[in-house]
């Protein structure tokens, strides 16, 4: 002990060691939180490059090509990646989700004040010459959303991680010649009909990254100069840069505007 | 022209037989500058002698008059009622005891938590007057002094929608708290002490980040910045904590 007295505490020195309850819960406690950050960030990133590279499609369907066969045959990352992805993926799954409440009363106490809250700045007519700062809050709710897009990324996403899993170790090359992923079989997968999933899963994985990152981010680094604002630039950049983006990318590949309308 | 301001009360005495919660309605005519303190006071002597609410020092120090206001925790003696709609909702804060109406009980809360955190400098150092006192960096004072500004409104766990599921969660004021004395050179506690303390999901990694504690603090403390400390101090400090067991 630290120059504790311990005749004032005597709690103090007993109840620390290695082997103690407290300690390895506190451990555990540690761990559990860098599982769930870490298996967030690492996806994060994942799918920041992930749809910038999706999105080549929207330069050329050669590019695209280019860009596939490259990471499938030049370097082959493509399918070690999907494996570690979808166990990543499963992980976090796991991880993060052990902070939703698993009452129904709770989590509906939860959107209750979340709604309070976000919704009181309509009681509040801010006098521009006030006395007190009022800051709009709206990240409680945000929070909520992150765990409904969360549930639809668990279903859509799972289906398709095994789908491109099966497409990309099986011949499902449109020509009967390609093993692995092509213009043409991306833009199969999206034109049948997929659309519908890969826009809600899209939509929903990026306002899922957009605010993990941000919370992150105001959880790990507040305290620096990455202060609550920049991250809340960050995620309103990156919410719609991807979701703009990742527009594009689903109509393009799900065949001009008609197409869909019909 | 003065506007006829509503008033929208939560009413319930526990003490008195068969009280129902309910809300009552009143009428106030906005004077200049009329801030809430001033509003409550007139509708108590005027219209409704029975309504409880709490003021000490309606001067945004004591922390005694947090409540719902138009569904945002604060202060209602720093509250104008030129800030707000011409209807005013007025809700005893959640989380904390409800003594009646608009008054809670947040010391037993306080308390409480100042216990689980021990909040008091930790020193074996016996005090002697004949030494002149150890100086502190004054960054460091700064610190401190930002986390000691707490006045203990009970806004931030009111607003925390982990405190309103998880009701051992220390909280904003908790985790300030216990930042406080983590910045404190004074304090002797070892790092595997904090660790146990800490390092818990009922200590700061049952914070999931909703930011509401930052967003309502009538105090503005730089609450975050406290949390991110922290929450850093004890990624780096297992490993110190195990070295200070293995030594000990």
């Amino acid at each position: 002990m630290t120059g504790i007295d311990t005749e004032l505490y005597p709690k103090a020195e007993s109840r620390h060691s290695q082997q103690s309850g407290a300690f390895k819960k506190a451990k555990r406690a540690l761990l559990d939180e860098r599982v769930s950050g870490l298996t967030g960030a690492f996806l994060a990133l994942f799918i920041l490059g992930h749809l910038i590279l999706e999105s080549s499609i929207l330069v050329s369907a050669q590019l695209y090509e280019d860009v596939a066969y490259f990471m499938e045959h030049t370097v082959p990352m493509a399918q070690p990646l999907i494996f570690l992805v979808t166990i990543v993926f499963f992980v976090h799954f796991v991880w993060a989700g052990r902070k939703i409440p698993g009452k129904l009363r709770d989590r509906k106490k939860m959107l209750e004040l979340g709604k309070k809250l976000k919704a009181s700045r309509k009681g509040w007519q801010q006098d521009p010459n006030s006395d007190i700062h009022l800051r709009k809050h709206f990240e409680t709710t945000l929070w909520i959303w992150q765990v409904r897009t969360a549930m639809i990324v668990l279903a859509t996403g799972a289906f398709h991680l095994f789908l491109v899993m099966w497409n990309i170790f099986t011949d499902m090359g449109v020509d009967g010649q390609t093993v692995g992923l092509t213009a043409d079989v991306a833009t199969s997968r999206v034109e049948s009909g997929l659309w519908i999933l890969y826009a809600v899963l899209m939509i929903s994985v990026v306002a899922h990254m957009a605010i993990g990152v941000y919370r992150l981010i105001v959880k790990w680094f507040a305290d620096t100069w990455f202060v609550r604002n920049y991250a809340k630039a960050l995620y309103y950049f990156l919410f719609w840069f991807y979701t703009i983006l990742g527009t594009a990318t689903v109509i393009a590949m799900a065949g001009p505007l008609e197409g869909i309308l019909s | 022209m003065a506007r006829t301001l509503t008033f929208k009360i939560f009413r319930y005495n526990p003490t008195k037989e068969n009280d129902e919660p309910h809300i009552d309605t009143f009428e106030l005519e906005e004077t200049p500058r009329l801030n809430l303190f001033t509003a409550l006071h007139r509708i108590r002597e005027k219209q409704a002698p029975d309504l409880m609410f709490d003021f000490v020092c309606r001067a945004g120090i004591c922390g005694s008059c947090a409540m719902m206001i138009n569904g945002r925790p604060t202060l209602a003696c720093r509250t104008l009622t030129s800030d707000l709609a011409d209807t005013i909702e007025l809700y005893p804060l959640p989380f904390f005891k409800l003594l009646g109406d608009l008054s809670v009980d947040t010391g037993v809360w306080f308390h409480d938590m100042a216990k689980r955190v021990e909040s008091w400098i930790h020193t074996g150092k016996v005090f002697d007057p004949n030494v002149e006192e150890e100086r502190m960096d004054n960054a460091v004072a700064n610190k401190i002094y930002e986390s000691e500004r707490c006045i203990e409104c009970g806004c931030c766990v009111a607003a925390c929608a982990t405190a309103q599921v998880y009701p051992d969660f220390l909280g904003a004021a908790g985790l300030n708290r216990i930042g406080r004395f983590l910045f404190d050179p004074r304090d002797h506690r070892g790092e595997q002490e904090w660790f146990e303390l800490v390092s818990t999901d009922i200590g700061v990694f049952g914070c999931i980040g909703m930011m509401a504690c930052d967003d309502v603090c009538p105090k503005d403390l730089p609450l975050l910045e406290v949390f991110s400390y922290i929450r850093r101090k004890m990624n780096s400090g297992v490993k110190v904590a195990v070295k200070e067991l293995d030594l000990a």
